[in-house]
């Protein structure tokens, strides 16, 4: 890949746990990411996507290797440079919503820009509403986020994501804790996002749909890349026996992947 | 960024209702202790040495002993003008004193007499507006007597008495004036006369046995002392603070008690916000977790405590200084409820209401920078980690 398309790099990535009993979690991973691209990062609990998704988003640092964003070495920055760099380029989005319980859904939209800026801009406030009508919630954009259902919070996050129009948007099991049609809306969100505002994508899933509905997929086990494909020309059900054969309703047979895009 | 931080920090002691309200209750108490405490002791202490030194001199000079006991000054009015040429002397007296008795009928009463020029006298002993008689001057046969005596003995005003004095020297006076100094020393033993009467019968021709001085700032008065001890010549200058050693040892160990009971207040108030505000961080983990993965610095998240810290030292102070002042009132109202007028005066000082509270919004800041440090430690990751 050309470094025009290149916005993401890892480079023999590997993170060990611990120094007395050393848990390596991740073993010596290379792969980029292209500008634009909806990625999903998949594997069972403990393979590391967590792990791998907290060093792509600047908030861990690997054991070993580097991370080169957009040109930048995360690891010639410290730690000031870094909070900076996350608040300006990366938007983060968790299973386990966290919105601030002190502020209501609009603020908690804002909440990046303050931090940016110091202190609250009329324009932004325009923005921040246009996320909210964006993501379907504008009329509950006064209310406490304690006052939301489960869908609705992991919304206003992915609206407060998306404030300082980050390059990347970071999804850790961002539709982990909600029903099958919130995680529908987020999904059909995270198109949009990516279709209008060309956000770069990056999610990590235990959701077989959502997966299966992405441009590429790459599946972790035991901390090494066991698979990494583009789902780009394969037709959503062979996407989807991609990702979940055995699932799968549609594939009466197995079929051969296509070479060339399992990588 | 500031702002930002005070923003959130706001939001979380207003959401933190609760906790809000019982933190600033402890602060408050605590200020309104030391405020009252400090007010009491100063007024306390300003009613005592009043009462020491308000109406009595605070230096005077006399001549130095000889072997006798009595000891006696020459050129009295030279001096005076020496003296006079310091400008903090608010008031000074020449003294004839000597000891005498008046005798009545049955026995003789053992007084001090004292010759003064009245006007200056009532600068130093305010005597002229506690006299039963409007006067301000004395002739050559009048004398005025304490209210002690004149109740003991019931020497009734325009009554004539006989002092007699231990030169042998007896002479009869008309007593134009009783008064009551508040003092019941010299109400049961003072009996003035004119200066020049004085001299006379006493025997010291233009002399006088003291001169005696009130000068402005009372706890100058060893200054004083040593600057006219070295001015005059064959002299002895004494001052009212060698004179009060006791007195001013009690004032100062009343005051460092009353620093150290206020030192311990501030200490639990600091302890019990540095505690409170402990909690708060753990309680907000998740909150500043994820206000640091959005990109706000370590310094910044803990700037966020250090001004949750100083806003409710801040509030509580200001609370606790009207609690207090509320106190002083409460207090006198208290004092005067049976006599009309309170125990003793007390006024809050500003100066140290200002004093009190701005160690109280230091000490709630300081307090804060504890919890502070552990935000800025704490780990984003972990936190978003565990839920």
């Amino acid at each position: 890949m050309d470094n025009q398309k290149t916005l993401l790099e890892a480079i023999d990535l590997s993170k060990v746990y611990g120094t007395t009993i050393r848990n390596k979690v991740l073993h010596d991973l290379n792969f980029s990411i292209a500008r634009e691209e909806f990625t999903s990062i998949i594997g069972y609990s403990g393979s590391g996507k967590s792990t791998l998704l907290n060093i792509l988003g600047a908030l861990d640092q690997p054991t070993q290797g580097k991370i080169i964003f957009d040109g930048v070495d995360f690891g010639q920055m410290n730690e000031d440079a870094l909070a900076v760099f996350r608040n300006e380029n990366l938007g983060f989005i968790f299973q386990f919503h966290h919105l601030l319980p002190e502020f209501t859904a609009l603020e908690n939209v804002l909440i990046p820009t303050w931090i940016k800026e110091g202190r609250s801009h009329n324009k932004r406030l325009k923005r921040a509403k246009e996320l909210l009508e964006l993501v379907g919630l504008k009329e509950y954009m006064n209310n406490k986020a304690t006052n939301l259902s489960g869908g609705q919070q992991q919304r206003v996050a992915i609206a407060r994501a998306l404030i300082n129009e980050p390059a990347i948007l970071l999804g850790d099991e961002p539709t982990g804790n909600l029903d099958s049609e919130s995680t529908q809306q987020v999904y059909r969100l995270f198109r949009e996002i990516n279709a209008n505002l060309k956000t770069t994508i990056i999610i990590v899933t235990h959701n077989d749909h959502i997966a299966a509905k992405s441009d590429r997929v790459i599946e972790l086990s035991d901390g090494r890349i066991s698979r990494d494909y583009s789902n780009k020309i394969l037709s959503e059900d062979d996407a989807f026996s991609q990702v979940a054969p055995e699932y799968c309703k549609y594939c009466g047979k197995q079929r051969q992947t296509k070479s060339g895009y399992v990588l | 960024m500031m702002l930002f931080e005070l923003k959130v920090a706001l939001r979380f002691l207003r959401e933190g209702r609760g906790q809000t309200v019982f933190i600033l209750m402890g602060i408050a108490v605590g200020v309104a202790v030391q405020v009252f405490l400090n007010t009491l002791i100063t007024g306390l202490q300003a009613d005592l040495i009043n009462q020491t030194v308000g109406s009595s001199p605070h230096v005077w000079i006399q001549g130095e002993s000889e072997f006798d006991s009595e000891t006696k000054l020459l050129e009295w009015e030279s001096i005076m003008e020496i003296v006079g040429q310091r400008e903090d002397i608010v008031a000074i007296s020449p003294l004839v004193e000597s000891n005498g008795f008046i005798v009545t009928t049955s026995e003789a009463v053992p007084v001090q007499i004292k010759g003064v020029k009245l006007e200056q006298a009532d600068a130093i002993y305010k005597i002229i507006n506690r006299l039963d008689v409007q006067t301000r001057e004395l002739s050559g046969n009048q004398v005025l007597i304490g209210k002690g005596i004149a109740d003991k003995y019931a020497i009734a005003r325009e009554q004539s008495i006989r002092l007699s004095l231990p030169n042998g020297v007896v002479q009869n006076y008309t007593v134009a004036g009783i008064f009551d100094l508040g003092n019941e020393g010299s109400n049961a033993t003072w009996v003035l006369l004119d200066l020049n009467q004085a001299q006379k019968i006493v025997g010291l021709g233009n002399r006088v046995s003291k001169i005696e001085m009130q000068i402005q700032e009372i706890f100058d008065a060893q200054e004083v002392d040593e600057d006219l001890e070295q001015r005059l010549a064959n002299v002895e200058v004494g001052n009212w603070i060698d004179s009060n050693r006791s007195l001013l040892t009690a004032l100062q160990s009343q005051s460092s008690s009353s620093i150290m009971i206020q030192v311990f207040v501030l200490l639990a108030i600091t302890l019990g916000i540095a505690s409170v505000l402990a909690v708060s961080v753990v309680q907000k983990s998740k909150q500043l977790g994820i206000l640091k993965a959005m990109g706000t610095k370590n310094k910044h998240a803990s700037r966020i405590f250090l001004l949750e810290g100083a806003i409710l030292g801040f509030l509580g102070a200001i609370l606790g200084a009207g609690l207090g002042i509320a106190l002083v009132y409460g207090f006198l109202f208290g004092t005067s409820i049976d006599t009309g007028t309170p125990l003793f005066a007390l006024t809050v000082e500003y100066k140290s209401l200002i004093v009190i509270i701005v160690i109280a919004i230091v000490a709630s800041t300081l307090a804060a920078a504890i919890p502070a440090r552990k935000t800025a430690r704490l780990n984003a990751v972990e936190v978003i980690r565990n839920g």
